[in-house]
């Protein structure tokens, strides 16, 4: 904390945010913006992770925060940077309704819950069409809707600040109550915490954050429908960058999410765009690393440069 | 919701039907529709109640049973109810090698390890199966497929479902046989019981994992070579059946198997009777299982017979 490096590197990143877009080409501002929602909804995951509590419902949080865009801007024509406040709010509400609604539950049985409660939702906005517009969708007013380079700026800068965020809670306290969570709520109760109250408030962070991707996504696209704004591919995009990156770590959901984001663009430009190539590498990536990186790119790296730093030492230790 | 149930019931005596038979309909179908979901769900809870890995491939295993069931169908003529041994045969082998291939090196793992494992396995069934047969619909219709008997003037009943119904019930008693009488079967309700006593006694408990995931994954694949006459065939089919599943093991409590018995026909029973009641109740049927899970989750936990502690 008391070292300036954490803050000159935020404050260069959201310089290159605000100033670098209008000079990217096309094809790599489209890019930036899939990346900087991508590592919102990765590091949101990520956190929800870190408290053990492993999340299937990402593309519910999405959705929501792309719905309260949309419908916002087409009644009230309510602009794109003010439209975060209500999407994030909507976002944590549901994520405390999810934390209380769960209770105890872990593991297994919240991941189920979660992906019930996404899937619920999107039968909820499929069969509410006076309020969403039902199967045919949405289009968000047009007249509003902001410049490419400006979303882009505006996604870069909402992606620093957030990895920002789970990089000063990792240094903060909260680090041990995180891990504590990990192994169990009696663990937590231990070091003065409360674990309902703690656990709320994790899901309400990371479902704001995981919404605030979806308004922006929901300002990028500029239309909406009830299976695109809960689609499934969130949620496996989201805990797929973190467990390719790094579980638990700061750096993981960054890496992975440029790692992944890159394959899939590899893989579009070599098969074109027919359907289930690119998934089926997000499912390869999946097993692959579970069975054989559990630790990811971040712990990949650790251990070939702390084998080098060791390596270096014996060698220093011998006369 | 006795209210609304009987204004719609007027409703309709207006249009010339009566309370009973539509009573009596909504009971014949969700009886119906009861068979064909406990068949669905058990081989996921029988595979839980073993290894407490809750297996997010199932719905993809089940996909793979319809498409083999399909193409016996169109390739060969085979009727799906003759090649329904083969395709859970198959599928107790596809079921084998994916425990002994993956699911075995990570049975220590964390909980998130086990998720996204079988998560991902799903996915890469489900985008194989994109890439070999597409996304088109496709559908085996054997000469029962859009039969019906009329058990009044007002109730049918849909000779596919009722034969399917048959199969589930045929397969439920030969499973409960199974476990209540057989060396095996007892040996495999030990280790659901306890891990480590069940080692005690001299029982191989991973040659005993292995079985229940191919016994799990046999179930499933049977269940989808009867879908393959009741339902649309697509590689998307294994993930609503699966959420579905889901629910009714939780409705079930989990490793009960008459449990999820009772869990599949409460869904059943809950779907049918919103289809016809309410408004849009198709569409909000399809809903019913996530609404329902998630009231479970608040009101019982441990589900309707459930034993399965929740810090799993």
């Amino acid at each position: 904390m008391n070292s300036p490096w954490p803050w000159i590197c935020i404050a260069v990143a959201v310089l290159l945010a605000l100033f670098l877009p209008p000079f990217l080409p096309p094809g790599l501002d489209d890019f930036a913006t899939r990346l900087s929602t991508l590592v919102l909804v990765a590091v949101s995951w990520n956190m929800m992770a870190s408290a053990g509590l492993i999340s299937l419902g990402h593309s519910g949080f999405w959705g929501v925060g792309a719905y309260t865009a949309a419908l916002l801007a087409n009644s009230i024509h309510l602009p794109f940077w003010l439209s975060i406040v209500p999407g994030m709010l909507l976002g944590a509400f549901f994520g405390v309704g999810l934390a209380y609604i769960t209770g105890r539950l872990r593991g297994l049985f919240f991941a189920i819950a979660t992906l019930a409660m996404s899937e619920a939702l999107r039968v909820v906005a499929l069969m509410v069409p006076k309020l969403t517009g039902g199967a045919e969708g949405v289009f968000v007013f047009d007249a509003i809707r902001p410049e490419r380079t400006t979303l882009t700026s505006f996604a870069l800068c909402l992606s620093v600040a957030t990895v920002a965020l789970s990089y000063f809670l990792a240094k903060s306290r909260y680090q041990f109550a995180f891990r504590a969570m990990r192994d169990g709520e009696s663990a937590v109760q231990m070091l003065g915490v409360n674990p309902v109250r703690f656990r709320a408030g994790v899901t309400a962070l990371s479902g704001a954050i995981a919404s605030c991707a979806g308004v922006i996504s929901a300002w990028y696209t500029g239309y909406l429908d009830p299976g695109s704004a809960f689609d499934l591919k969130v949620t496996i995009a989201a805990q797929i960058a973190p467990l390719f990156g790094g579980l638990y770590t700061v750096a993981g959901p960054v890496l992975g999410s440029a790692a992944i984001l890159t394959v899939s663009e590899l893989t579009r430009l070599h098969f074109g765009y027919s359907a289930g190539v690119g998934l089926l590498a997000y499912g390869v990536i999946l097993v692959f690393g579970v069975l054989f990186m559990p630790a990811g790119i971040v712990g990949l790296s650790k251990r070939w440069f702390g084998r080098y730093t060791r390596r270096r030492k014996t060698r220093v230790s011998q006369p | 919701m006795i209210a609304s149930l009987a204004r719609k019931a007027f409703r309709y005596e207006g249009f010339g039907y009566d309370v009973m038979s539509l009573l009596l309909q909504i009971l014949v179908d969700a009886l119906l529709l009861g068979g064909v979901y406990t068949l669905m769900a058990v081989g996921l809870s029988l595979a839980f109640g073993v290894t407490r890995i809750i297996n997010f491939a199932h719905g993809e295993v089940l996909m793979f049973g319809a498409y083999a069931a399909f193409f016996a169908f169109a390739g060969l003529k085979l009727d799906p109810l003759l090649s329904l041994p083969f395709v859970a045969v198959l599928g107790a082998a596809g079921g084998y090698l994916l425990f002994k291939s993956s699911i075995e090196r990570i049975l220590d793992d964390a909980g998130i390890n086990q998720v996204l494992l079988t998560f991902g396995i799903g996915l890469v069934l489900q985008n194989v199966a994109v890439i070999l047969w597409t996304g088109d619909e496709r559908s085996a219709i054997p000469s029962y497929a859009f039969d019906s008997w009329f058990l009044s003037d007002d109730v049918v009943v849909a000779k596919g479902r009722l034969i399917a119904f048959g199969i589930a019930a045929a397969f439920m008693l030969a499973l409960l046989a199974w476990l209540r009488w057989s060396e095996l079967g007892r040996a495999t309700r030990a280790v659901s019981q306890n891990r480590a006593a069940a080692s005690l006694m001299g029982i191989n408990v991973h040659a005993i994992y292995a079985l229940s995931f191919a016994l799990s994954s046999a179930f499933g694949a049977a269940t989808g070579a009867i879908m393959s006459f009741l339902l649309p065939i697509t590689p998307f089919m294994g993930f609503p059946i699966l959420v579905k599943a889901f629910a009714i093991i939780i409705l079930g409590g989990l490793d009960s198997i008459i449990g999820t018995v009772l869990g599949a026909f409460f869904l059943a029973i809950t779907e049918t009777a919103i289809a016809y009641l309410v408004p849009d109740g198709i569409g909000w049927a399809e809903g019913v299982a996530f609404f329902l899970l998630v009231l479970m989750l608040i009101v019982r936990p441990t589900g309707i017979l459930g034993s399965a502690e929740r810090d799993a």
